[in-house]
């Protein structure tokens, strides 16, 4: 495709059409129409030639239906050809005696009133695009700002409210410069926020629409330019006599350009790493003040326009300005202030990956969520060209499977290969290829588990499921690399910080595939992705993953108990002894919510299953003629069916953990006799489970923040783990209330779901149902 | 014109850059890609032109005080188009500046 749009044509009088009074006809202009636009005149005119007659004549003698086209033009194709003339689809088309010409005079003077409503209504509309709305909906419907951005300024002195010659009298006065300088710092700042998430992975349209419409917002101009010219303003304000402004307005004036120039600052792109967490907390003084001097502003509805969108390089029709209120802008820019501020705390974390894992997951849990902006804006920080991936995964290695272990060590990177390669190579040496190796590997599904967690929780989810393919790969090719390590390690000898675990590497990568089905089904119900007759059957799948998960663990801290003992015996050790206690308490803390989540969720399938035997959720059953549960149950499944070893039990073994009673619509006199003798098996094996998960927690409690690698988060840390004790205390509660029930009693009993976000969930993925009577 | 004649002259302009006129004064520059018997044309890689209002025109002139003050015409991209034959006023075909621009006028 051509590159679009020119300056207009209205640069150079050879190719910019002119058309002036003596010449007023359309064809007499049209000779000299710019067609494709370049920065010089092209050489020549294209010669053109009026076939209007003779064309028409041709198609007048074509056959009804008959078509002349291009043989690789479809039909698909033409559909998305938009028709001219139509007003639906035509965003040139005017209705009769509209103009395309804005009335808005720019140069008008402006009251200080009205400089202060204009620029809380440029703020709402950028707090609009945040959310997702596109610019020509929004910023780019200002009169003010198109006269700055369009035709494209080639200097900022050019980028002014007139363009060209414009008498003494008419220059714009200090208050159209606040709002000048004001509008700039804006276009740059949205310049600045659309480079942080481009820089990023991100979902054109869903997250945010990053496009410009073919205006240009300033890239090439460092921020410290506008902060210049904010600054030249904010001292013309100060000195401005009261006269002119009164003390008040100029107060809420100079706080608007005081954030206006703090937030340009801190979104800069170039900002240094140590200068991160400067900018954010000045912003907070600004906003209290803007948002009590709001009433002093006279919004000018005038100065935007849907007319501008005509202009626009965009295939669709004008849409409505979009409106959001003052109050929910200003509720969302303190969110992304708060959001980006608490972002700055990932630069002063533990340099450890499972703290970083840790922090980016409980920015994603923020409530209200964190805009797509504040979203990209960490992971630039995680992403950071200062950070190496394959240094995050080798730390992440060593937390795990290669604690005080030879296979990690620096040392073993320094070595090179011998110049005679009928030598052996030195066994560190060999240890690190391989390491290297691995990493190569790895570093695919790694970067994409990483890029997953910088996303918005929905589609956390989608790309865990698909990291998890590859994670799954991981896992297969580890098993070759780790016979090597383990090969070379025993031949090193037996001193205990050659002694490494059975294949590590496959243990690490299981381990991380594990987590993750973990999350994908947490997340599900986090996000209410099950119908409720569906949650025994995932709660127990949750108990199924969470249990192999426990067993792996417990396995590492078998081997780590058992070298931390051969290390402690022996001599000048201490340094490995303290990084192995270390690990120690990271695995067990781990082990323990392993445990925990496999206990509570083996609760809660049972439970949930009663319930459904019970029918006590109320409303009708669903009917689902087309499907069959075994499809159901292949399609929840989908996402894990390939993995291996095999984590989805084959459906007859599932149905025969999940209606261990029959189908739900029929109750048999097992279930019924169960259901009424609290001595029952079926009641033992769930209050055994809610106690024993109980302990597990408040385990993982008493090993602290710092054990979990959550240090960096420590008070959202506390509150999950808080949230899932109440969960399990909620749990026992309900139980109890349906335990040893006749049927006759049970039809006054119901059981409500709390719904998510109501703040009735201990832990949004924990659902406990409430019973509730009459 | 018969229709094998008149199919052969239409050809010719596929691929090639035509502008049309519409009416409401409007002027397409693109790719002609398809017509049919009702006039209806098909254009890719369109550009949309726009003469400014008088008023503009006025203005320009006023601020400048030279009658024959240059004003920029409107334009924008606006890709694949179909401009129905009942609007279409005039139809030019534009001849390329370099290579052969072999048709029969």
């Amino acid at each position: 495709m051509t590159e679009p749009m020119p300056p207009g044509g209205s640069t150079s009088g050879k190719e910019g059409g002119a058309l002036t009074q003596e010449q007023p006809g359309v064809s007499a202009a049209s000779t000299t129409l710019p067609l494709r636009h370049s920065l010089r005149a092209a050489a020549i005119d294209p010669k053109l030639h009026d076939i209007t007659e003779k064309f028409t004549e041709a198609c007048n003698a074509l056959k009804i239906g008959q078509l002349v086209k291009d043989e690789y033009f479809t039909l698909f194709e033409s559909i998305g050809a938009l028709e001219i003339m139509d007003t639906k689809m035509d965003s040139g088309f005017l209705q009769p005696g509209e103009t395309l010409d804005e009335v808005y005079d720019t140069l008008a003077p402006l009251l200080p009133e009205e400089v202060i409503g204009i620029m809380d209504q440029l703020l709402c509309y950028e707090m609009a695009w945040h959310t997702g709305y596109p610019l020509s909906q929004t910023l780019l419907t200002s009169v003010y700002i198109d006269k700055l951005l369009w035709p494209e300024p080639r200097s900022v002195e050019q980028a002014q409210f007139y363009r060209g010659y414009v008498s003494e009298e008419r220059r714009p006065g200090l208050l159209l410069r606040v709002l000048r300088a004001y509008c700039l710092a804006l276009v740059k700042c949205v310049d600045s926020g659309i480079a942080v998430i481009t820089n990023r992975d991100f979902f054109e349209e869903e997250d945010i629409c990053t496009h410009t419409y073919n205006r240009v917002l300033f890239p090439q101009v460092g921020a410290d330019v506008f902060v210049g010219e904010l600054e030249d303003v904010i001292q013309n304000v100060q000195e401005c006599a009261e006269e002119y402004i009164t003390d008040d307005l100029k107060k809420a004036m100079l706080v608007r350009l005081e954030f206006r120039k703090n937030f340009l600052a801190a979104l800069d792109l170039e900002c240094p790493l140590d200068q991160l967490n400067k900018h954010w907390p000045l912003m907070q003084s600004n906003l209290v003040a803007i948002n009590v001097t709001h009433q002093l502003g006279k919004p000018v509805e005038g100065s935007f326009s849907t007319k501008i969108q005509r202009r626009l390089a965009s295939t669709v029709p004008p849409r409505p300005i979009v409106v959001l209120e003052f109050k929910d802008a200003f509720e969302k820019l303190k969110q992304l202030c708060a959001d980006c501020e608490e972002a700055t705390r990932f630069t002063s974390l533990p340099q450890n990956p499972l703290e970083y894992q840790s922090f980016m997951w409980a920015f994603a849990s923020r409530s209200p969520p964190p805009l797509t902006y504040s979203r990209s804006y960490l992971s630039n920080l995680l992403f950071h060209p200062s950070s190496d991936l394959s240094i995050l995964l080798q730390s992440d290695l060593g937390s795990l499977v290669f604690p005080a272990s030879v296979v990690l060590d620096p040392s073993n990177w320094a070595l090179s290969p011998p110049q005679n390669p009928n030598l052996p190579k030195d066994k560190r040496f060999q240890l690190a290829q391989l390491i290297n190796d691995f990493t190569e590997r790895a570093g695919h599904a790694y970067l994409e588990f990483w890029t997953a967690l910088g996303q918005n929780r929905c589609r956390l989810r989608r790309m865990l499921c698909h990291a998890i393919l590859g994670f799954d790969q991981v896992q297969n090719d580890a098993y070759t690399i780790d016979e090597g390590i383990m090969a070379l390690t025993q031949e090193m000898g037996s001193a205990p910080e050659n002694e490494i675990m059975p294949y590590p590497l496959t243990t690490w990568s299981y381990y991380r595939k594990l987590w993750m089905m973990e999350k994908v089904v947490f997340l599900g119900f986090e996000q209410d992705i099950y119908l409720p007759d569906e949650f025994a059957a995932q709660y127990h799948f949750l108990s199924t993953i969470a249990s192999t998960r426990s067993r792996l663990l417990t396995n590492v801290s078998t081997h780590i108990n058992a070298k931390y003992r051969r290390l402690f015996a022996a001599e000048g050790q201490t340094l490995r002894v303290a990084t192995l206690v270390e690990t120690a308490n990271y695995v067990d803390s781990l082990l323990a919510e392993s445990i925990g989540v496999h206990e509570l969720s083996t609760a809660l399938a049972k439970f949930w299953m009663v319930v459904l035997y019970l029918g006590l959720l109320g409303g009708k059953k669903l009917a689902r003629p087309f499907s069959s549960p075994e499809l159901r149950y292949e399609l929840r499944m989908k996402p894990f069916w390939t993995l291996q070893p095999a984590e989805v039990p084959p459906f007859e073994e599932f149905r025969r953990d999940v209606w261990s009673y029959g189908p739900y619509d029929k109750l048999t006199p097992r279930f019924l006799e169960d259901l009424q003798n609290p001595q029952a098996e079926l009641w033992m094996e769930l209050d055994e489970a809610v106690k024993r998960a109980k302990e597990a927690w408040a385990q993982v409690k008493r090993f602290g923040a710092k054990s979990a690698r959550a240090e960096g988060v420590e008070e959202s840390w506390k509150r999950e783990i808080q949230g899932v004790l109440a969960s399990c205390v909620a749990l026992g509660v309900a139980v109890a209330g349906i335990k040893g029930q006749a049927p006759k009693d049970l039809g006054e009993i119901r059981v409500e779901i709390p719904k998510v976000g109501s703040g009735k969930r201990y832990r949004e993925g924990w659902v406990v149902g409430k019973v509730c009577r009459g | 014109m018969d229709n094998a004649e008149a199919t052969a002259y239409l050809t010719q302009f596929i691929g090639k850059n035509l502008r049309i006129h519409t009416t409401d004064n409007r002027i397409f520059g693109g790719q002609m890609k398809c017509t049919d018997k009702d006039l209806n044309i098909i254009l890719s890689l369109t550009y949309e032109y726009r003469k400014p209002s008088s008023a503009i025109i006025q203005r320009a002139i006023q601020a400048s005080g030279n009658p024959s003050a240059s004003v920029p015409w409107n334009s924008r991209y606006v890709g694949l188009v179909v401009v129905p034959g009942e609007h279409v006023t005039k139809i030019e075909y534009e001849e390329p500046t370099y290579g052969q621009g072999a048709v029969e006028l």
